[in-house]
């Protein structure tokens, strides 16, 4: 489940940051990639949302710090 | 009633001598006496004012989890406060907050010390609780001292319940902890009245006066008064955090080389921490948050409320809207831009690009923090003009030291002259300087150095208080 979340996420954080070749694993981080930054978190969480058709809680978005714990609260929301 | 700093001292080695040897059990009730002893001893109706508050929020917040009405009422009241404050601070400033020899004058009237700083800690308070991100305090007592803690209730800094909290019942001040803190004390003592206080008169000069000076006159002038207020409240802060640190507790830290900043987003990560780390959480994330569907259009808007309330939070003045209005069009422009600006930068080397950068950014903040300095928008606008206008003085002495230079005898030349060396000393070495204030042994020959500059050099005829209690 985790693997076809994380290649899910690779096909929206690819369109979020114009880069075909983006390359992302649950550690990467805003510090692994450069335009990762307030502008493009929020762009990112809200397309994250469309793709999967979830809804994420502020104290959820508040609490993302890697891409690990994106597909954590993701996998959590579909197994419901 | 006036806090000399002979008192201030006397107070300070009793309350940290007694502190170390009470048992664990009686230290947060005795800094909290002491604390209560502080603020009473400057301003009374501002003690009632902090136990008042602390009292409601203590008790509204014991079962405000979503309760939606409850909240709201609990955070308009504090709102309130903080507007009620602004309202009569700026309205009062001038007489009710001039400095006296060796002392500062607190005003007597209804302002009350560091509310608008407490109530932020009020309000991020009742939130976590209200959207279960933390759970109440059960001591009220710990709740008090959480607010009134005397190091920190003047100017901040800005605390959440549970960086503080956790601290009170674990509290034990060492020795080490002690020598630390009088090391990050004495560096406070001293950007405060060699740095800070030694380069009013030149900013005054600038500012408040109605003579048009030169471009160039004017230029340093608007430079030195963002060296002063950084200066001035990161020496607060030093000795904040160092009394802090001598009774056992560690306070957030305000200032991390803010000058380096190679970006106004990171200026504002190194500059006044704890305050933007407030508004990040409680005003910044939740706009772009509820409104993230819009994407980018949701952190402009992100950006713009949390300066405007900034802003209104400085004080209600047309002059602190354009200085929020400033870095709404830097950010924002920080933002639109960073792509372009990321493949420009490829073309230089490192070094060139971060000098430029750093020399951008202190001309930016410089330049908005005119209006935050200048009493109305006119006076503002007319500092520019002069900026842009005779650029080069006819007459160096008379035109351009004299006025920085309090006047331009040969003595006002000197002391000035010492005051932006040790500036610029403190600047360059601010590193190495950080390490000593921080150091947890006792270093003699650094508070040697600092304390003999502080009495040869050191202002003791304060007219100026520190810039940042007017807030």
């Amino acid at each position: 489940m985790s693997n076809t979340i994380l290649q899910n996420l690779q096909i929206v954080f690819r369109e979020v940051f114009n880069n075909t070749t983006l390359i992302i694993t649950p550690l990467s981080s805003a510090k692994d990639i450069p335009l990762w930054d307030s502008l493009m978190h929020i762009t990112l969480i809200a397309s994250i949302e469309s793709k999967f058709k979830i809804s994420f809680s502020f104290n959820e978005v508040m609490q993302f710090n890697n891409v690990g714990d994106i597909i954590q609260v993701i996998d959590q929301r579909l197994k419901r | 009633m006036e806090l000399h700093p002979s008192f201030f001292f006397v107070f300070l080695i009793v309350v940290v001598t007694l502190n170390y040897f009470f048992s664990a059990r009686y230290r947060p009730l005795f800094i909290l006496l002491a604390s209560i002893i502080f603020i009473g001893y400057l301003n009374l109706p501002s003690l009632i004012v902090v136990l008042f508050f602390s009292l409601i929020n203590f008790y509204l917040a014991k079962n405000i989890t979503g309760k939606k009405f409850k909240f709201l009422a609990a955070l308009s009241l504090n709102i309130s406060a903080i507007i009620f404050f602004n309202f009569f601070n700026s309205s009062t400033q001038g007489p009710e907050f001039e400095f006296h020899t060796a002392g500062f004058n607190i005003p007597h009237f209804i302002v009350s010390i560091g509310l608008s700083f407490y109530s932020l800690q009020n309000i991020a308070y009742i939130t976590d609780i209200y959207f279960k991100r933390a759970l109440p305090q059960t001591s009220i007592l710990n709740f008090f001292l959480y607010n009134s803690f005397f190091t920190k209730v003047i100017s901040g800094p800005i605390m959440s319940p549970n960086e503080f909290m956790a601290q009170i019942n674990s509290n034990k001040p060492s020795s080490e902890m002690i020598s630390s803190g009088i090391n990050r004390f004495v560096i406070g003592l001293l950007k405060k009245m060699v740095i800070a206080d030694g380069l009013y008169p030149a900013v005054h000069a600038i500012f408040d006066s109605s003579n048009n000076y030169n471009g160039i006159t004017t230029l340093i002038g608007v430079y030195l008064f963002t060296i002063q207020l950084y200066f001035d409240f990161s020496g607060y802060t030093d000795m904040a955090l160092g009394t802090a640190k001598m009774l056992g507790y560690n306070l957030k830290e305000n200032f991390n080389l803010p000058f380096r900043s190679t970006s106004i987003t990171e200026f504002w990560r190194r500059w006044h921490i704890s305050l933007i780390n407030w508004f990040t959480n409680y005003i910044y994330y939740p706009i772009v948050y509820y409104l993230r569907a819009y994407k980018k259009i949701a952190v402009f808007i992100g950006i713009a409320a949390t300066f405007l309330v900034s802003a209104i939070w400085h004080g209600l003045n047309f002059t602190f809207l354009l200085w929020a209005f400033c870095f709404i069009i830097y950010m924002s422009f920080e933002l639109l831009t960073k792509a372009i600006r990321t493949n420009i930068s490829r073309r230089f080397p490192p070094l060139v690009n971060k000098l430029f950068s750093i020399f951008i950014v202190f001309n930016g903040v410089c330049f908005s923090n005119i209006f935050f300095r200048s009493e109305s928008a006119i006076r503002a606008f007319l500092l520019m003009k002069n900026i842009l206008s005779n650029f080069i003085p006819a007459n160096w002495l008379s035109d351009f030291v004299a006025p920085l230079a309090n006047g331009g005898n040969l003595m006002e030349q000197f002391n000035f002259l010492i005051t932006l060396l040790l500036m610029s000393f403190l600047l360059l070495f601010e590193r190495t300087i950080n390490k000593k204030a921080t150091a947890l042994k006792i270093d003699i020959l650094y508070i040697s150095i600092c304390v003999m500059l502080i009495m040869i050099f050191g202002v003791f005829n304060n007219t100026e208080r520190f810039i940042y209690m007017q807030f």
